[in-house]
């Protein structure tokens, strides 16, 4: 079965459920699914089976909508950031328009994480159902829940949990981001009997510094909170395990490489930081000789579209090999023990400091330059920019910041801008990244 | 007031329009938090959730109006 079968069985035995609440619009099975149909038939005039249909993502039902409808089609969906730049967006369309997918192929997400540079991940309607039945397994997602999502659709982080949702026949609750953190505490006041939500570790940031007293009043209704895609500092999850003491608390390893597959509720007494948990139903994880994680199970991406080599770098026989370092302890917990490349991780956006540093070394007035990661005096980590200026253009950080984001997607967007005499440089003229890791 | 306010979170803020007349609609989940935190800590007042509104956020003005009436309350 598909995800999609799940939807249209809904639509048949819970007609009259709420199946989506966005924006104040309230939307059935019966009629998202519709709503479903209805696209598909245009998309199928449109588009041939298994081409790619490139997509600017939305936090509204409309996007979903169109979502499913390229699967019902047979259509391959791309989802974008709702900011990519037009000409990126259109290179990209481009780039895949005589692509076809391999059979059975539903998405293409994409991501920096594992290699360290953009790429198109493949993944198949069979990974998406792997990926909702470990998360349905581990979570305990049931029919009467309301999941409210406030993260971009096109990321796994988010997007993984509409399936589980749906899967169930429970109500997902869309939101355009944690912007407006009343509307995101009034989403929890919806007549049901369990609430959760997924939150990177940067918005449960958002939350304690702005919400604390108010979240513990919904200590009472939070079933469960998921977090993950960037470590979390110790003293967050304290401080969330006391607040929300009945809560189950949910620290998910997890890529779009990789799928769902590890997962750990750290209100368990012991709140072990950095810790991932056991392996989910479908999955097995075990480490390498070198130390780094690596991933088996049907969770695991068909490969990179457009990317033979770079899939066998990464996906040898049946295993996804990350990016990260970790061992498992004795009770056969994961707990990771950070990364071996440079990618840094903001809120749980992988951003390869050499995709920024290329379109900044662009820009009339910069010489020289080093994308770092920084502390955040707010919110933890942030991207920053050590420049060296060349002086034929006297530009001002705010003109660089914009250049970059002509560019680039926006959380790539350093928000941190440094002048320098010069940037550190290892013997054989790499940018000496490990100087800058010790001293910033 | 205003132009230290402005100054602040223009540097805090590079991309965003701080003079902008729809200046919450501009901001994502991270600025709103940065502006409340950053004039928490530089005006010594407490901003919390309920301040976070588009009201209060609409612009500049209404954002010295609000440092203002915090810094009157204390």
């Amino acid at each position: 079965m598909t995800i999609e079968d799940y939807l249209r069985n809904n639509a048949f035995h819970c007609a009259d459920k709420v199946a989506v609440i966005c924006r104040g619009e309230r939307v059935t099975y019966a009629e998202l699914w519709q709503r479903i149909e209805l696209k598909a038939e245009q998309i199928r005039a449109r588009y041939a089976p298994r081409s790619v249909a490139v997509l600017r993502t939305s936090q509204s039902v409309d996007f979903l909508v169109t979502y499913f409808a390229m699967h019902c089609a047979d259509v391959v969906a791309m989802p974008l950031e709702h900011d990519i730049p037009e000409a990126v967006f259109d290179a990209i369309a481009e780039q895949y328009a005589a692509f076809r997918a391999p059979d059975g192929v539903a998405d293409i997400l994409f991501t920096t994480g594992t290699t360290g540079k953009s790429k198109g991940v493949m993944i198949s309607h069979g990974i998406i159902i792997a990926d909702s039945e470990n998360l349905i397994d581990a979570m305990g997602f049931s029919h009467n829940l309301l999941f409210i999502v406030n993260g971009p659709l096109n990321h796994i982080g988010s997007l993984s949990k509409v399936y589980p949702t749906f899967m169930m026949g429970a109500t997902l609750c869309i939101l355009e981001n944690l912007k407006d953190l009343n509307a995101f505490f009034d989403a929890m006041d919806y007549p049901c009997d369990k609430v959760a939500t997924f939150l990177v570790p940067a918005s449960i940031r958002i939350v304690l510094q702005l919400a604390k007293s108010r979240l513990a009043q919904y200590a009472h209704r939070l079933d469960f909170i998921e977090t993950g895609a960037a470590p979390m500092p110790h003293s967050d999850m304290l401080e969330l395990c006391r607040l929300l003491p009945n809560t189950r608390l949910y620290n998910t390893f997890a890529s779009t490489e990789t799928g769902i597959v590890a997962t750990y509720n750290f209100n368990d007494g012991e709140c072990l930081p950095a810790c991932l948990g056991r392996p989910m139903k479908h999955s097995r994880i075990f480490i390498t000789d070198e130390g780094r994680v690596a991933c088996q199970g049907p969770t695991l991406m068909t490969g990179y579209a457009l990317d033979d080599a770079l899939t066998a770098q990464v996906m040898r026989a049946g295993t996804v090999f990350t990016a990260d370092n970790g061992r498992i302890d004795e009770q056969g917990r994961l707990r990771l023990m950070g990364r071996i490349d440079d990618v840094i991780n903001i809120g749980g956006f992988k951003v390869a400091p050499t995709e920024v540093e290329d379109v900044a070394l662009a820009c009339p007035g910069v010489n020289d330059c080093i994308c770092v990661s920084d502390v955040s005096p707010v919110l933890g980590q942030r991207l920053k920019l050590l420049v060296v200026k060349d002086g034929s253009h006297d530009i001002t950080w705010r003109e660089l910041a914009r250049f970059i984001a002509d560019r680039l997607e926006g959380y790539k967007v350093p928000q941190a801008y440094q002048a320098v005499d010069h940037i550190e440089r290892t013997f054989n003229g790499k940018l000496n990244r490990k100087f800058y890791r010790n001293n910033i | 007031m205003k132009e230290k306010i402005k100054s602040l979170l223009e540097e805090a803020l590079p991309l965003v329009n701080i003079d902008s007349d729809f200046l919450f609609a501009e901001l994502d989940s991270l600025g709103v938090t940065t502006i409340l935190m950053l004039l928490s800590s530089e005006y010594g007042i407490d901003l919390d959730v309920v301040d976070a509104t588009p009201k209060n956020l609409k612009n500049l003005d209404s954002i010295v109006a609000m440092v203002q009436a915090k810094l009157q309350a204390k």
